[in-house]
């Protein structure tokens, strides 16, 4: 008798272990994958744990804005993209108008948010129009408006819309040049409350900043529009039966991540301390929806300890993949390349992952309602 | 009724977060202020420069400036205190004056020449713009490039 | 009369009759403003052939239901493969194009036969995964040039001597192989016959394999999986043959494309090669699920004929180029365009 109840027993462990493997094996890979490389890189831990909580500090916000769309059903906002346009459009003109430290910060976010109310529709209305589609279709906005972003700040910039400083400005007289720095910006929130333990530097103030906005988010989970989100995004035709104005909330979804990638993308540039004019929206666009994948979010669910286990594990696959690479290889592009292969593979796989996921749940649904058919005929 | 309240709300954020915005426009406007210890011509008249002027910001001491020296500081907001010790001659006494200046705002460099200012003259005599003289077109800047044909190989 | 033009603008669509006119604007303008239109119609027309093939590789998988094809960097590095190793193994002059061909086709079925599984599995989700399965490959393959044992001297790094370079010149091997071939002049204007006839061959193919059963087949998966399966077609091998033939038609685009070129390029270069071809037979008129072969045609020399033509009429007119610019937002604004139309199937 009991060693048929042990074997039972020891049958759903094993079934248990598998589920939990199969669910999280994304972050699993990860870890092993860091640890592999980190003793072969040979970082030192102080340095790591500075490097990890400095890009803490500068990348959660922006993963975090991810998280709404999420919610909704609009799967994984390719179009956050938008609002660190938006968010780098507002810092150009207030280094323009020399406003600077954190008032200038504050100055840049209030600026940033018409910008970004107005992409943010934009990017909303065009993925209602293509239900079904909403991922590839905010891909795709991601490269249109950064023709409309080139447009502006390459052409219009210096010639329609004024800008006094020539600094800024390439030397043909109009357009922005390729970087602007931001030194008079430069961590100045990090640096407000920072403190310094041993070698490691933490920027309180940015770190508070982060936890308010993970508290923002919780509370917001509880509002009425929060909920009718998360109805949008469990079903949307059972939403729409419930009375939700089913559009409106997805458009809503959109503007709340734009506007906070917005947020996220000053947050990220004011710690750098320089802007790349024309590449540092799509880099971050990429890195930080890969990263919210390690952290074992999918396509369809994400919650705040994803964001913060993914930035942890990713970034410090970043750091250490070109100097493992270089020691097993001896050339560090390799490890370059590799962290640009991992971060694809890693959307690529949480996409395969979600896309079966999605075909199983309908054939089950199917077979339920095959075999409730079956049962209704038998009983009558 | 409740949808007029929220409009009410709404406004109400909408001016306050401009009113905010504002107030940072304000409040954050940088400024470089150069501090000149150069002879001022005025009015006919010849200011002359101090042998010794020590510039102390923010509790600090910025610099010790000899005859035609210039030193610079940056300062956010509206407002610039300095302390200074000035030696008008070799082997005087060293006094102390505490300067507080209110700096225009449309200017981003503003020059401040000390025996100007030291002997009471009105604004314009020494306070000028600084004008940064202009760059040569550096080569390096070329054609930005529009970055839509790269993997994201940088650092984030 | 007016509905009737109303229903042609709807079927054209509005964004496709913006180009054109835009097009037809370029021509005009060219000569007026001082660019000389014969070279311009010989570069329109250089480039038409060139990316043909590549553009071609789109209509198996949108008829068999598998949407836009933004995987095809996988068959790219297909052909980037046999290119390289066609150089390799010693090739020279118009052999090396043959044998490129010859040895990319292995490639492009294998890597095709595995991106084809794959998207049996993930029917529906196609596109997204699609584009990066292409990513992922592409660098991935960035790692392998630099490992892979290549030792042709004007190949690999000089320094070093290992691992490839970025971009690797084709003079003495297959550069315009095809162009040269049979190549017509008539005044000003040169025609690379050789080329144009190779894309006439594969488009007639590709014509007439939709007209087989195999054929009507693939394009019945696509506007109506039901009545496929219905009526006894296995869809799954279908799909699969698919996107075998778009991938391998992917490598032999890049071919095509490098022989007019006159480089192979490497590394980060396919990575975002999948756009300008979708958006090509996206303006040519082809929906997600409908792909003729005169959507191929009239969308390459449509889109080819802006990206050549923008450059110097804007620079001869306005001193300014902001045909780079103009190129994202025509193209991509195109493509966002067919993505939101309704299709007839739904999934």
């Amino acid at each position: 008798m009991s060693s048929v109840n042990q074997k039972g027993g020891s049958r759903s462990v094993g079934k248990t272990v598998r589920s939990f493997l199969a669910g999280n094996s994304v972050p699993i890979m990860f870890i092993l994958i860091c640890a592999v490389c980190i003793p072969i890189s040979g970082f030192s831990p102080d340095y790591l744990l500075n490097e990890i909580i400095t890009r803490l500090g500068r990348n959660a916000f922006l993963i975090l804005s991810l998280l709404i769309p999420i919610m909704a059903g609009m799967g994984l906002n390719f179009g956050m993209t938008l609002g660190a346009m938006a968010g780098e459009i507002a810092l150009i003109f207030v280094s323009d108008w020399q406003i600077w430290g954190i008032p200038g910060v504050i100055l840049a976010m209030i600026v940033s948010v018409p910008f970004s109310v107005v992409l943010g529709w934009f990017c909303g209305k065009i993925m209602n129009m293509a239900k079904g589609r909403e991922m590839i279709t905010s891909y795709i906005i991601s490269f249109f408006i950064n023709g409309v972003y080139q447009l502006i700040v390459l052409y219009m910039m210096g010639s329609v819309i004024p800008i006094a400083h020539s600094s800024i400005k390439l030397p043909r007289g109009y357009g922005i040049r390729n970087t602007v720095g931001l030194l008079n910006m430069r961590q100045c929130i990090d640096n407000l409350l920072a403190i310094r333990i041993g070698g490691v530097k933490i920027p309180a103030l940015t770190l508070l900043i982060i936890a308010l906005m993970c508290l923002l988010i919780v509370w917001f989970r509880r509002t009425k529009l929060g909920q009718d989100m998360r109805a949008v995004g469990q079903d949307m035709q059972v939403a729409r039966d419930a009375g939700i104005q089913v559009e409106r909330t997805r458009i809503i979804s959109i503007i709340i991540s734009t506007v906070l990638a917005g947020f996220g993308m000053i947050l990220y540039l004011q710690n750098i301390g320089n802007l790349s004019t024309y590449s540092a929206h799509s880099q971050v666009g990429m890195f930080c929806i890969a990263a919210l994948l390690v952290g074992g979010a999918s396509v369809d669910r994400a919650s705040i300890g994803n964001v913060f286990l993914g930035v942890i594990l990713f970034h410090l696959m970043f750091i250490v993949a070109p100097q493992a690479g270089a020691k097993i290889t001896g050339d560090s592009m390799i490890g370059e390349y590799f962290r640009v292969f991992v971060s694809y593979g890693v959307i690529t796989m949480a996409l395969i992952m979600y896309e079966m996921k999605k075909r199983r749940q309908k054939a089950s649904i199917g077979e339920q309602l095959a075999l409730a058919q079956k049962e209704g005929l038998q009983h009558e | 009724m409740n949808k007029k309240r929220m409009w009410i709300i709404r406004g109400c954020t909408l001016l306050a977060v401009l009113a905010i915005a504002a107030v940072m426009l304000v409040v954050g406007r940088g400024h470089t202020v150069y501090i000149d210890n150069k002879a001022l011509e005025y009015n006919g008249q010849t200011f002359e420069a101090m042998y010794r002027s020590e510039v102390w910001v923010g509790g600090e001491r910025l610099s010790k400036l000899a005859k035609k020296e210039r030193t610079m500081s940056t300062v956010i907001g509206q407002g610039f205190e300095m302390n200074l010790i000035n030696t008008a001659n070799k082997g005087d006494d060293p006094s102390e004056v505490s300067v507080k200046l209110s700096l225009p705002y449309g200017w981003d460099g503003i020059v401040v020449n000390l025996p100007g200012y030291l002997a009471g003259l009105p604004q314009e005599a020494w306070m000028t713009e600084f004008i940064p003289a202009p760059e040569p077109a550096s080569e390096e800047d070329e054609e930005p490039e529009t970055f839509e044909d790269e993997i994201p190989m940088g650092d984030i | 009369m007016k509905e009737k033009i109303k229903d042609f603008i709807s079927s054209f669509g509005l964004p496709r009759l913006i180009i054109s006119a835009f097009l037809l604007a370029l021509f005009i303008l060219s000569p007026i403003v001082g660019a000389d239109l014969p070279m311009q119609i010989t570069n329109v027309i250089n480039r038409f052939s060139w990316n043909a093939v590549l553009v071609l590789a789109m209509v198996p998988m949108v008829h068999s239901g598998c949407g836009l094809n933004f995987g095809l960097p996988l068959g790219i590095v297909a052909g980037l493969l046999g290119g390289t190793l066609s150089l390799e193994f010693g090739f020279t002059g118009p052999m090396s194009f043959l044998m490129a061909v010859l040895i990319a086709t292995p490639f492009a079925l294998l890597f095709g036969g595995g991106y084809g599984w794959l998207l049996n599995k993930i029917k529906g989700g196609e596109m997204m995964i699609a584009t990066y399965v292409g990513f992922s490959s592409v660098s991935f393959m960035c790692m392998m040039w630099l490992l892979l044992p290549y030792h042709k001297a004007d190949m690999v790094w000089g320094l070093s001597g290992k691992g490839l370079r970025t971009t690797i010149s084709l003079e003495g091997y297959y550069d315009k192989a095809l162009s040269n071939f049979l190549q017509i002049n008539i005044g000003k204007i040169s025609i690379p016959m050789g080329a144009l006839l190779l894309f006439a061959l594969l488009a007639f193919a590709m014509w007439a394999f939709l007209h087989t059963k195999t054929g009507t087949a693939m394009t019945a998966v696509g506007s109506n999986p039901n009545f496929a399966k219905a009526a006894g077609i296995h869809v799954d091998k279908i799909r699969m043959l698919s996107v075998v033939m778009s991938t391998w038609l992917g490598a032999v685009g890049i071919l095509v494309y490098q022989q007019g070129f006159g480089f192979i390029q490497l590394y980060n270069a396919p990575f975002y090669m999948a756009l300008p071809a979708v958006s090509a037979i996206l303006i040519g008129g082809a929906s997600v699920n409908k792909a003729s072969i005169i959507n191929v045609i009239v969308g390459t020399f449509l889109f080819q004929g802006i990206v050549t033509m923008t450059p110097t009429v804007m620079n001869n007119m306005i001193h300014m180029d902001m045909s780079e610019v103009i190129r994202m937002i025509a193209s991509n604004g195109m493509i966002l365009y067919a993505l939101t139309r309704r299709s007839e199937v739904r999934r």
